[in-house]
């Protein structure tokens, strides 16, 4: 790592954040939820509309681009723009380079939102509708191999069988989520469940049942991206990212790891960890994107919170309740509060950090690690270390 | 029949037309022999663009399967067992098919491709227990050239 980059520690902030509800029908289209969303982030920040010179998102399946967002807010001269392509993987770098242009001087209010209907009218995988455009479809899509939880399943069941992970693991991650999403009153789904409730669950695609997956979520979440040293002036405590990191990540043809059991993160946690001056003991809250169960498992091994092939049963120690060493996806993760595919768990560590989560906040949780997909699929994953001040 | 045709691309369709004549065939570069699937015009190891066809024994170890329990896609019937196969001809490379045994895949099964005709214009690559089964504990990959 270039050493230059110890000057992006700490530079720059999230001075707010931003939601639509979450819901199974918004009612809207994607392009109001994004706007109400970065109207909402900045409200949060103390700020106007007018103070924002920059916009970015993501963008598989379902979004709003910020060439749209831009005029639908009057906003005609932004300073920098970022339409990212990809998914899950990028849900975090889309954060990172508006930390960057922020400490580059290239716009000094950024908002990042993420948008989609991705329930009511853009299913994700290709259900309901076309399959999505890429060279590898080819080769998967004739045996009726195409959506996420095929493929996640796919992964778990290598971890499985290489390691002894089991059904319980899984199911005891997505109990602890639900209690955590019991005592968010913005998770779509927070009636507690039981271990029995899991196994009970219907399948989807072997190994996976219905509570191993996420919500497919109607919704928008922003935040607010600036320099620390003016998120000092703003209304609320400012949060800093003190770490931002990209990853590579594996198609599902060509790994050249050669195990799947080893996320991309591996290799991109040393560097994240770096960056901060810190390591996975000094991580006072986890927000690890969980897509599907496994994903949360896989990642607590690769980010270095247990040794490998060892998330199961640390998932089943209780390690990762509310009440545990490393809190993990406390307003409930995609499995419970609602999939806006990345940004709202960055809008959770935020809120952690800030002290503001209510009924279910980590006490004196001082630093955060967020994550986005670990790098199945698409080669790229990547991840934010923040803290507060 | 099948829920989905794919779309043959400029990289691709040699290698479909090859296993419409049930033959297995991978890339191999002309200029470092490293061997590469699915089809594309550079050679990650070296860069070049020189490559030919090799036909190589339609063969893997079963890395992982699902058993899917709706139709993901228009048109199929549930429940189906896909399996993602550890290519022995090519380091580090996964493939997919349908699964044609009548019990469920082992982890590290050897298996064997089985062609699928659905009419003049595709075949697909499906795959069942190789005739002289047994698991492999060491790098299929490493094992094809005895063959």
């Amino acid at each position: 790592m270039s050493k230059r980059l110890l000057d992006f520690r700490d530079r720059t902030a999230i001075a707010g954040v931003g939601y639509t509800p979450f819901t199974k029908d918004s009612g809207v289209s994607t392009l109001t939820l994004a706007c109400r969303a970065v109207l909402a982030a900045v409200e949060d920040a103390g700020l106007s509309v007018d103070d924002v010179d920059g916009l970015a998102t993501h963008r598989v399946g379902d979004s709003a681009a910020p060439t749209l967002v831009g005029p639908a807010l009057g906003l005609t001269d932004l300073a920098w723009h970022l339409d990212q392509f990809g998914g899950g993987s990028v849900s975090h770098a889309v954060v990172g380079q508006a930390a960057l242009a922020v400490a580059a001087g290239m716009a000094e209010t950024v908002v990042c939102y993420r948008a989609i209907n991705a329930r009511s009218e853009f299913r994700m995988g290709g259900t309901g509708r076309g399959v999505p455009v890429s060279p590898e479809v080819q080769y998967q899509a004739p045996y009726g191999y195409v959506a996420p939880p095929q493929q996640y399943a796919m992964y778990a069941r290598a971890h499985m069988s290489k390691y002894g992970t089991k059904a319980e693991h899984f199911g005891q991650l997505a109990v602890t989520q639900r209690a955590n999403a019991a005592k968010n009153p913005r998770a779509l789904m927070r009636t507690p469940i039981t271990l029995d409730d899991y196994l009970a669950s219907r399948w989807i695609a072997e190994p996976f049942r219905l509570l191993d997956c996420c919500l497919e979520t109607d919704g928008a979440c922003a935040v607010v991206v600036t320099t620390a040293e003016r998120a000092r002036s703003l209304r609320r405590t400012p949060v800093l990212v003190s770490a931002a990191a990209w990853g590579g990540g594996t198609t599902h043809l060509s790994d050249p790891s050669a195990d799947p059991t080893v996320t991309a993160a591996a290799a991109l946690a040393p560097r994240l960890y770096a960056q901060a001056g810190l390591g996975p003991g000094d991580i006072d809250v986890a927000e690890l994107y969980d897509c599907f169960t496994y994903s949360v498992v896989v990642q607590l091994e690769d980010y270095g919170f247990c040794g490998k092939g060892e998330g199961g049963p640390y998932v089943a120690s209780g390690a990762t309740a509310l009440d545990g060493p490393l809190p993990v996806n406390t307003h409930g993760g995609f499995l419970s509060e609602g999939y806006v595919h990345g940004m709202n768990h960055i809008a959770e560590a935020v809120s952690q950090l800030r002290g503001d989560a209510g009924d279910r906040q980590v006490v004196g949780a001082e630093v955060a690690l967020s994550t986005a997909q670990p790098g199945y699929i698409l080669p790229a994953t990547s991840a934010l270390i923040l803290r507060r001040p | 029949m099948t829920a989905y045709r794919p779309a043959f691309d400029r990289d691709s369709r040699q290698w479909w037309e090859r296993v419409g004549r049930r033959e297995f065939a991978v890339q191999e570069c002309d200029g470092c022999g490293a061997a590469r699937f699915p089809a594309r015009a550079f050679c990650p190891a070296c860069r070049t663009e020189a490559w030919h066809w090799r036909e190589v024994e339609p063969e893997g170890v079963v890395e992982s399967w699902i058993v899917n329990h709706q139709p993901f896609m228009p048109g199929l019937a549930e429940p189906y067992v896909v399996v993602m196969v550890r290519l022995a001809a090519v380091p580090g490379c996964f493939v997919y098919g349908n699964w044609r045994g009548d019990r469920p895949p082992e982890p590290g099964e050897r298996v064997r491709a089985a062609y699928r005709r659905i009419d003049e214009e595709l075949t697909l690559v499906d795959w069942e227990p190789a005739e002289d089964g047994g698991n492999l504990d060491t790098h299929p990959a490493r094992r094809t050239s005895s063959r």
